[in-house]
């Protein structure tokens, strides 16, 4: 089972089902604000749908740019680094994608991070902690893993992750502001379901958003480190790439939940975050599994 | 009248299901050539870098002569072949005299660490790398064209595609196999 191709068609199927989840969820909290709020839940979702698209499918269009002003990622040309753009284009050969813009960021803590809304407009970028502190082998798996996320178009899965969650957090936030100051007059002559019954799922949904969106983003994770290995066959270099950022305790400066699921390593503290709401799955579960990849002589063919 | 417009509808279903299957073969066959031809870039990057690297160990390591030709010998036979099998077992023989090579640099720690050198290392590496990086490329290509030629439906539309099974590009060598990333 522990072998690459094994794992990268559990991890779509994976998301594929929490994507499921995502859109009953938005069509359960749309059905809510219909059936309780009549005229204003039906005038509400319209408004939280286009708000989200513009917000989230702005940033998805310019994402490359975006992501460079937040971490402040200066890209580079292949003379300011030959060795890493070596590794890039032997990456780049192995997955068939084209060059992606190689940036660097002027961060002691090891991390890189994949972007682009399609593999022609693709961005991956390393910390200079991260160049520091890797050998060829590892900075090979560290890039295969970020042309993964390129492979597997995560920008735009994780912009309609955040879509829907932004869909029902604006659907939940609106209404109950209607609730708090105008709900009961409406309540009054036309529905009889106690106020109850409405709170509890405007409080909830948009927690189970978060948790799914989490959801998807560790899929995701374990997915390019499946493919990873399907680009060089080398397990051993990404596990060991792994373990260096584990035994890491720098944290990336320029830190922010906002970018946070772009790093190959969780900026975040660990300790921070519920294991539930992490971005990334534990780096000793993937380490584990990658592990198990090696012993199987189909990756390491 | 309701029997024509099904008939009609099954019709176009069946000229777009063709088309689509039609241009998945080509697709892949496409790929296929696309994958040896970045092979073949690749194998003639590392022919560009030999003489280069040939002549800076030269320089250091006049006693080992054998070697030498025999990487010589082998970047002339490579550089000449040209049906798939000629070139998969010519690169396969200059992997192996390069390894030899750089063997003998081991023995002349002058020579490993001259700046010209360690740069030679560096880009025979990731030469090495991108051609067993493109190899296996292609060879995942002619997997998913041969898979797609040999199962129902897109083996039905063979014969209209002309499209067939292709190659491998199998080295003749055990351990390059095994270990697709050289380290030097």
């Amino acid at each position: 089972m522990a072998d690459f191709r094994a794992l990268e068609s559990v991890n779509k199927r994976k998301t594929f089902y929490l994507l499921f989840f995502m859109a009953v969820l938005v069509w359960s909290i749309s059905y809510l604000a219909i059936t309780y709020f009549g005229g204003t839940g039906a005038g509400v979702i319209p408004l939280a749908v286009l708000i989200t698209l513009i917000s989230v499918w702005g940033s998805y269009f310019a994402s490359d740019k975006l992501v460079l002003k937040m971490t402040r990622a200066k890209v580079i040309r292949y003379e300011d680094n030959p060795n890493l753009f070596n590794v890039v284009n032997e990456v780049v050969i192995a997955s068939g994608l084209p060059m992606p813009k190689v940036a660097i960021v002027n961060d002691p803590a090891p991390n890189a991070f994949a972007t682009g809304r399609n593999p022609e407009n693709a961005l991956i970028a390393f910390t200079t902690g991260l160049l520091e502190s890797m050998d060829r082998d590892e900075l090979q798996g560290v890039t295969a893993h970020e042309m993964a996320h390129v492979a597997n178009r995560d920008t735009l899965v994780s912009a309609i992750a955040a879509t829907t969650a932004g869909i029902i957090a604006l659907i939940s936030d609106i209404l109950m502001r209607v609730l708090w100051f105008g709900g009961a007059r409406n309540r009054s002559h036309q529905n009889q379901m106690p106020i109850f019954l409405a709170i509890i799922p405007l409080i909830l949904a948009p927690i189970a958003a978060t948790l799914l969106r989490s959801a998807i983003s560790r899929r995701r994770e374990s997915l390019a480190d499946a493919t990873a290995v399907s680009f060089t066959r080398n397990p051993a270099g990404l596990r060991s790439a792994l373990e260096v950022l584990a035994r890491d305790n720098t944290v990336v400066e320029a830190r922010s939940s906002a970018v946070a699921h772009f790093y190959i390593e969780s900026p975040l503290d660990a300790s921070a975050a519920s294991k539930l709401f992490a971005t990334h799955p534990p780096i000793q579960e993937r380490i584990e599994t990658l592990r198990k990849m090696e012993a199987n002589p189909l990756s390491s063919n | 009248m309701d029997i024509t417009v099904i008939a009609l509808a099954l019709i176009l279903f069946l000229v777009v299901f063709a088309i689509i299957q039609y241009n998945k073969l080509i697709r892949l066959n496409i790929q296929v050539d696309e994958g040896f031809s970045q092979i073949e870039v690749q194998l003639k990057r590392r022919a560009d870098l030999i003489p280069n690297l040939v002549e800076t160990v030269k320089g250091y390591a006049t006693q080992e002569r054998e070697v030498f030709e025999r990487v010589v010998k082998a970047r002339a036979a490579s550089t000449t072949a040209s049906t798939l099998p000629a070139v998969a077992a010519a690169d396969g023989a200059l992997t192996n005299a390069l390894r030899g090579l750089l063997a003998v640099a081991e023995a002349y720690p002058d020579l490993k660490s001259s700046t010209n050198f360690l740069q030679l290392q560096e880009e025979l590496a990731t030469t090495e790398n991108k051609v067993s990086f493109a190899r296996q490329f292609y060879n995942d290509t002619v997997r998913s064209l041969n898979t797609a030629v040999k199962t129902i439906p897109s083996s039905l539309f063979v014969g209209l595609a002309k499209v067939g099974e292709r190659e491998f590009y199998e080295v003749d060598d055990a351990s390059i196999r095994n270990a697709p990333n050289v380290k030097f």
